[in-house]
C-alpha cells in the first residue's frame, strides 16, 4: 500500500483541482438521482431539488472531509501554516531579528570550526584513495621515541614486505634557488624517491616520473616542477620538458610537470631524485619520511603486524645500527592531522556550548512570546483547532526562524573562517583545504533543524500543556507562575554553560600568559634573523663558506642602527632541529639505540652575546678556534649539569655522532644558559654549539641585535648581503618576536577562539537573565503595587527582584562549578602550566559572572522599584 | 422499531457495510445508499456526509478503487468495486463482527 498511497497523495496534492472537479461530479450525480427520485414519487421539481439538498445535509462539510480522506489536507494545511508562521514573524519583526540574529551567530561560529575542523580532520587528502596511504616511521628505544627513517632500513622495508604496493621515502622540505628562469627565486621543493609520486597515484601532467636509475647520485640531473611553477617561471610553455635549468647552482633537466594543485610534501612544488646511497646515508643517519601505499585489503594494523617482524628481523642483522629500533605504521591523514585532533574536537564542543546557550536564549524568548500570545491560541483552539495543529504552528514558527538563522549563519560563517584563517601566521601544509562541501552542507542544515527543534519543542510542549479553558478566564495572564518556572530553569542553564566556557576561556588565557612569560633562555627584542643559503656548486670549499659569512657578519655588525651581530645554523624555535648522539668522556659509551640525542647547533662567534644568550662559564668561540686548532664545543647549562652536577664542565670532552665512528673529541670551552630549541613549552632538550669555523655548514641564519625596530633593516642588510655576492639571495626575513610568536600559534589562536566564544556565550547570558527578570516586574506589577501599598518599600522592590535574579545566577553557577570540574579536565592537553582546576580561575570567573548578572538584575529591579502603587493597583 | 442514522454507527461499522455490499459488484455511492436503506429493511440509513468521506477513506487505504462509467441512467458516476486488500479485510472484519455480535447476543438472550 505504501508506494500506491504515496502516489495517490502526490497526486492529490498535484491534480487537486482535477479531483475537486471529479469530487464535484460525485456529489452532483448523487443529488440528481435524489431530485430523479423524489420527481418519480410525484413532488414538484423545484421541491424536488430542496427536498435532495435537505437530505444530503452540508455539502461543503462533506467535500471537506472528503478531501481530509484523501489526506492532502496534511500537506495544504502545512503550507498554510508556514505562510501564516511567515506573516507572524514578519508582523513582530523586532522579535524575528533577534532571534535570526542569535541563531546565526551560533549556527555561524560552528559551521566555521566544522569547517576549520573538516578542512583538517574529515575531508580526505587529495590524491587518489588517499585512505590507503600510510606513514612508516622508525621507533627507538623500543617504540619508546619515534623518529625519521634512514636509508638502508627503507630499502629493506620497501625489499622485504608483502603489504604495501609500494614504500617511498622523501627528504622532507628544503629550500632551492632557481636560476636560469627570470629572476633567481627561492623555491620549495623536496628529494624523492623515484616511486614516490607513484604510491601518490598523481602522474606528470606533461612528461614523466623519475626512473630507479635517475635515483643514483651522479644520474640524478633532473627535475620535476609543479603547474603553479611552470606558469609563473616558464610561462605554461609545453617545451619546457627537456630545458635545463640551474638549481642552487647545480643544472638540472626538466623531465615533468605535476598537475595543478599538486603540492607534496607540505608545500614542495618542485621534486628532484633522492639519489641516495646506504654508503653517504647510513642505517643511523635519521631523515627521511616514507609514505606507502597498502596493498588492496590489507588493514594498518597488518601492515603493522608484518613490519615488526621485519624491523626484528633489521636488528638481528645489525645489532650496533638497529638496537631497539622498530616501525609504527599510522594512516597518512591521522599521521598529519593528529597534532590538530585533540584541539579541534574541543573548540567543537566549545562552540556547540555557545550555540546551546543561544537556543536557550531563543527559547526562552521564544516562551515569553508564547505567554503573551497565549489569548491568540486559546482563540484558536475555541474555533477548533486541535491542540497538536498549535504546536504543529509552533514548530514551524521555529523551524522557519531556525532556516533564516541558519543561511544567514551560513554566510557568516564564511567571514568568520576567513577571519579564523588569516589569524594565522604560517603558511597551513596544502594537503588542508577549507572550502565548503557536501559535509559542511549537510552539517549546517543538521545543526539548523536541531537548533529549531530544540528551541522550539520547550514552548511548544509548554503551550499545549496549558488548560486553554483557564487562559481564556484569566485573560491570557494566569499561569504566568507556571512559564516562569521554566524560564527559570533555561536562565539557570545558561548560566551554567557560560560559567563552564568562561572557566574555559580563563584557562585558556592564564596558560598562554604563562607561555608568552617563559624565559625562552634568549632575549627576543629587537632582534633581527634572515636565512642565507649558500649554493653548494659554487661554495663548494669550506674556506669560501667561511670567509662569505665572517665577512657578512663583520658587515652587519657595521650597519648603523646595529649592536651586534652573528650567525647559527638552527635559529631557536624555527622548526628546524639537528639531533646527534654524544659520548661524554669518562661515561660508559652507549649503543647507538640507547644514547641521548642532543640538539647541536653550529654558531659563529658573537651570536651568544648577540641573542642575549648568558655565558655562565668558559668563554665564547673566537676566529681562533679554526679548523686546525683544538676542537672546541661549548654546552648549554642543563647538558653541563646532568654529566657535571657538582664540577665545571669546562675542560672536559665530549665526541658525536655513533660511538663506533670515532670522531674527534671537542673540548668543552664555555657553558651558556640553556635556550628553548625545540618549543617554548619543553624545557628537556640538552645542548651543545659547534663553531662555525670548525663545522664550515653553507646554511646559516643571520641575527643581528638592533637600537630600533627591526623590521627597518632589512634593506641595510640585503644590501650587505648583495655586495658580497650579487646573486645571493636571503630568505625567511624575520624579526625573533616573530619566531617565538608563531612557535606558539596554535596556543594562541586556541586562546583566542575560547575568549571568543565564552563572550559570546556571557552576552547571551546576560540577555537572557535580563530578559527573564523584565518580564517578571512587568507581570507581577500588580502584586508589587499590594506589597508597596501594604508597606514594602521601594528597597525592600529592588531587594526582592534582584535577589530573585541572583538566586538563579548562584544555582547556575554551583551548577557550572561542579560542570565545569569535570569538564575541563578534557582540556588539559591544551594547557601549559595551567591546572584544569585551578581554583583562582574558578573563583575570579564566578565572581565576574556574579557581577555581571548583578548588572543585568538592576535594570528592571529599579523599575521595579519606582513603581507608583497607585498606578500598578489599576493596571490591568 | 425507530429509524438509525449512520451517525450513531461506529466508523467500522459502516466501512463494514460498505465492503460487504461491494463484495457482490461494483456499485455507485447513491447505490449503496439505496442499498444500505433497503437491505436493512429502511432500519438503517447513512446520510451523504458520513457515505462519501467513508469511502474516500476506504479508498485512501487502499480497501476499495474507483471507475467512471455510465450508470443506468445513462449518466456518468463513480463506481467503487473491492481490492484484494478490500476483500481480506472484509473477511477478517466480518468474523470480528460475528463473534462480537454472537456475544452480545448470548448476553441478550440470558439476561
Amino acid at each position: 500500500m505504501g508506494l500506491s498511497n504515496l502516489f495517490r497523495r502526490l497526486r492529490a496534492l498535484t491534480n487537486k483541482k482535477e479531483l475537486d472537479i471529479e469530487l464535484d461530479e460525485e456529489l452532483k450525480f448523487h443529488l440528481e438521482r435524489d431530485v430523479e427520485q423524489n420527481i418519480k414519487s410525484g413532488m414538484a421539481p423545484d421541491d424536488a431539488r430542496n427536498s435532495a439538498l435537505r437530505a444530503f445535509g452540508g455539502v461543503d462539510q462533506s467535500k471537506e472531509e472528503c478531501r481530509d480522506a484523501r489526506g492532502v489536507s496534511l500537506v495544504e494545511n502545512t503550507l498554510r501554516d508556514i505562510s501564516y508562521s511567515a506573516r507572524v514573524l514578519l508582523k513582530s519583526y523586532a522579535f524575528t531579528i533577534v532571534v535570526v540574529l542569535t541563531l546565526a551567530l551560533g549556527i555561524g561560529a560552528n559551521t566555521a570550526i566544522f569547517s576549520f575542523a573538516n578542512g583538517i580532520l574529515l575531508r580526505p587528502l587529495p590524491y587518489p584513495q588517499s585512505d590507503r596511504l600510510a606513514v612508516l616511521e622508525e621507533t627507538a628505544r623500543r617504540g619508546e621515541e619515534f623518529s625519521p627513517v634512514s636509508y638502508p632500513n627503507f630499502l629493506d622495508w620497501r625489499e622485504q614486505n608483502t603489504v604495501f604496493e609500494d614504500v617511498a621515502v622523501h627528504f622532507g622540505t628544503s629550500r632551492y634557488g632557481l636560476s636560469g628562469a627570470g629572476e633567481p627565486v627561492e623555491i620549495r621543493g623536496s628529494r624523492i624517491s623515484h616511486s614516490l609520486l607513484d604510491v601518490l597515484r598523481v602522474s606528470p601532467q606533461l612528461g614523466r616520473t623519475f626512473t630507479a636509475d635517475e635515483d643514483r647520485p651522479e644520474q640524478d640531473g633532473v627535475v620535476i616542477i609543479g603547474h603553479e611553477l611552470w606558469q609563473k617561471n616558464f610561462g605554461g610553455d609545453t617545451d619546457v620538458l627537456g630545458k635545463q635549468i640551474v638549481l642552487s647552482n647545480r643544472s638540472r633537466t626538466i623531465v615533468g610537470v605535476m598537475p595543478r594543485g599538486f603540492r607534496f610534501p607540505e608545500i614542495s612544488e618542485l621534486w628532484v631524485p633522492l639519489a641516495l646511497t646506504p654508503q653517504t646515508f647510513t642505517r643511523t643517519d635519521h631523515g627521511l619520511t616514507s609514505i606507502a601505499r597498502l596493498k588492496d585489503g590489507v588493514t594498518i594494523a597488518q601492515a603493522q603486524a608484518e613490519m615488526h617482524n621485519i624491523a626484528a628481523r633489521i636488528e638481528q642483522q645489525n645489532p650496533v645500527t638497529n638496537e631497539g629500533r622498530g616501525v609504527r605504521v599510522t594512516s597518512l591523514h591521522d599521521n598529519l592531522a593528529g597534532d590538530y585532533r585533540e584541539a579541534l574536537l574541543i573548540l567543537l564542543g566549545v562552540v556547540g556550548c555557545v550555540l546551546l546557550v543561544a537556543c536557550v536564549n531563543v527559547a526562552n524568548l521564544m516562551l515569553g512570546r508564547a505567554t503573551a500570545r497565549q489569548k491568540e491560541f486559546a482563540l484558536r483552539a475555541a474555533l477548533g483547532a486541535s491542540r497538536w495543529r498549535i504546536v504543529r504552528q509552533l514548530l514551524i514558527e521555529s523551524l522557519l526562524l531556525a532556516i533564516v538563522g541558519g543561511a544567514l549563519g551560513f554566510a557568516l560563517s564564511l567571514l568568520a573562517l576567513h577571519l579564523l584563517l588569516n589569524a594565522i601566521p604560517i603558511q597551513l601544509p596544502f594537503w588542508m583545504d577549507f572550502g565548503i562541501d557536501l559535509r559542511v552542507l549537510v552539517f549546517t542544515l543538521g545543526i539548523t533543524l536541531l537548533t529549531g527543534l530544540i528551541f522550539g519543542a520547550i514552548p511548544a510542549l509548554q503551550t499545549s500543556r496549558v488548560d486553554l479553558n483557564d487562559t481564556l478566564k484569566e485573560g491570557g495572564r494566569g499561569s504566568s507562575g507556571f512559564r516562569g518556572r521554566s524560564r527559570s530553569a533555561l536562565v539557570i542553564t545558561e548560566i551554567a554553560l557560560s560559567l563552564v566556557l568562561l572557566v574555559g576561556a580563563g584557562l585558556m588565557i592564564q596558560s598562554f600568559l604563562r607561555l608568552r612569560q617563559v624565559n625562552i633562555g634568549l632575549d627576543a627584542k629587537n632582534l633581527f634573523t634572515a636565512t642565507v643559503l649558500l649554493p653548494r656548486a659554487k661554495y663548494r670549499e669550506p674556506q669560501q663558506r667561511i670567509t662569505f659569512f665572517k665577512q657578512l657578519v663583520e658587515r652587519v655588525r657595521n650597519v648603523p642602527g646595529v649592536e651586534a651581530a652573528g650567525a647559527t645554523g638552527t635559529l631557536p624555535l624555527n622548526g628546524n632541529n639537528w639531533g646527534r648522539s654524544l659520548t661524554v668522556e669518562g661515561y660508559p659509551v652507549l649503543s647507538v639505540g640507547q644514547a641521548p640525542s642532543i640538539q647541536h647547533t653550529v654558531v659563529t662567534p658573537g651570536y651568544f652575546r648577540t641573542m642575549g644568550i648568558t655565558l655562565l662559564a668558559g668563554r665564547d668561540f673566537t676566529d681562533a678556534d679554526t679548523f686546525e686548532a683544538l676542537k672546541v664545543t661549548i654546552v648549554d647549562e642543563r647538558l653541563a649539569r646532568h654529566y657535571w652536577p657538582n664540577d665545571s664542565a669546562v675542560g672536559k670532552r665530549v665526541r658525536f655522532g655513533p660511538p663506533e665512528n670515532n670522531e674527534p673529541w671537542h673540548t668543552i670551552i664555555g657553558v651558556v644558559k640553556s635556550v628553548r630549541h625545540e618549543r617554548v613549552q619543553q624545557d628537556t632538550d640538552e645542548s651543545v654549539y659547534l663553531p662555525h669555523l670548525q663545522i664550515p655548514t653553507p646554511n646559516l641564519t643571520l641575527v643581528a641585535r638592533t637600537t630600533g625596530d627591526p623590521n627597518d633593516m632589512t634593506g641595510a642588510i640585503r644590501r650587505e648581503v648583495a655586495q658580497l655576492d650579487r646573486d645571493q639571495p636571503i630568505s625567511e626575513i624575520a624579526t625573533m618576536e616573530e619566531v617565538v610568536a608563531e612557535s606558539i600559534w596554535q596556543p594562541r589562536l586556541y586562546a583566542m577562539l575560547f575568549v571568543v566564544f565564552a563572550g559570546g556565550a556571557l552576552v547571551l547570558a546576560l540577555i537572557g537573565i535580563y530578559g527573564v527578570m523584565a518580564f517578571l516586574v512587568q507581570t507581577r506589577t500588580h502584586e508589587i503595587g499590594v506589597r508597596m501599598a501594604l508597606g514594602a518599600t521601594a528597597r525592600d522592590v529592588f531587594k526582592l527582584i534582584v535577589g530573585r535574579g541572583m538566586k538563579l545566577t548562584v544555582f547556575g553557577i554551583v551548577i557550572g562549578v561542579a560542570g565545569a570540574i569535570g569538564l575541563t579536565r578534557l582540556m588539559h592537553s591544551l594547557l601549559f602550566n595551567t591546572s584544569a582546576t585551578d581554583p583562582f580561575t574558578f573563583i575570579v570567573i564566578a565572581i565576574l559572572l556574579s557581577v555581571a548578572a548583578f548588572l543585568a538584575c538592576y535594570i528592571p529591579a529599579r523599575r521595579a522599584a519606582r513603581v507608583d502603587p497607585l498606578t500598578a493597583l489599576r493596571y490591568e | 422499531m425507530t429509524r438509525q442514522t449512520a451517525d450513531l454507527f461506529k466508523q467500522g461499522t459502516l466501512d463494514l457495510l460498505i465492503l460487504r455490499l461491494l463484495s457482490s459488484g461494483s456499485l455507485n455511492g447513491w447505490d449503496i445508499m439505496q442499498r444500505i436503506q433497503l437491505t436493512s429493511g429502511e432500519v438503517l440509513s447513512v446520510t451523504p456526509g458520513a457515505l462519501y468521506p467513508a469511502l474516500h477513506r476506504l479508498e485512501a487505504r487502499d480497501l476499495i478503487s474507483a471507475i467512471w462509467r455510465p450508470s443506468d441512467n445513462n449518466r456518468k458516476a463513480k463506481f467503487y468495486g473491492l481490492t484484494a486488500r478490500g476483500r481480506k479485510q472484509l473477511e477478517t472484519q466480518r468474523k470480528e463482527w460475528e463473534r462480537f455480535s454472537g456475544a452480545v447476543n448470548l448476553i441478550m438472550k440470558d439476561a
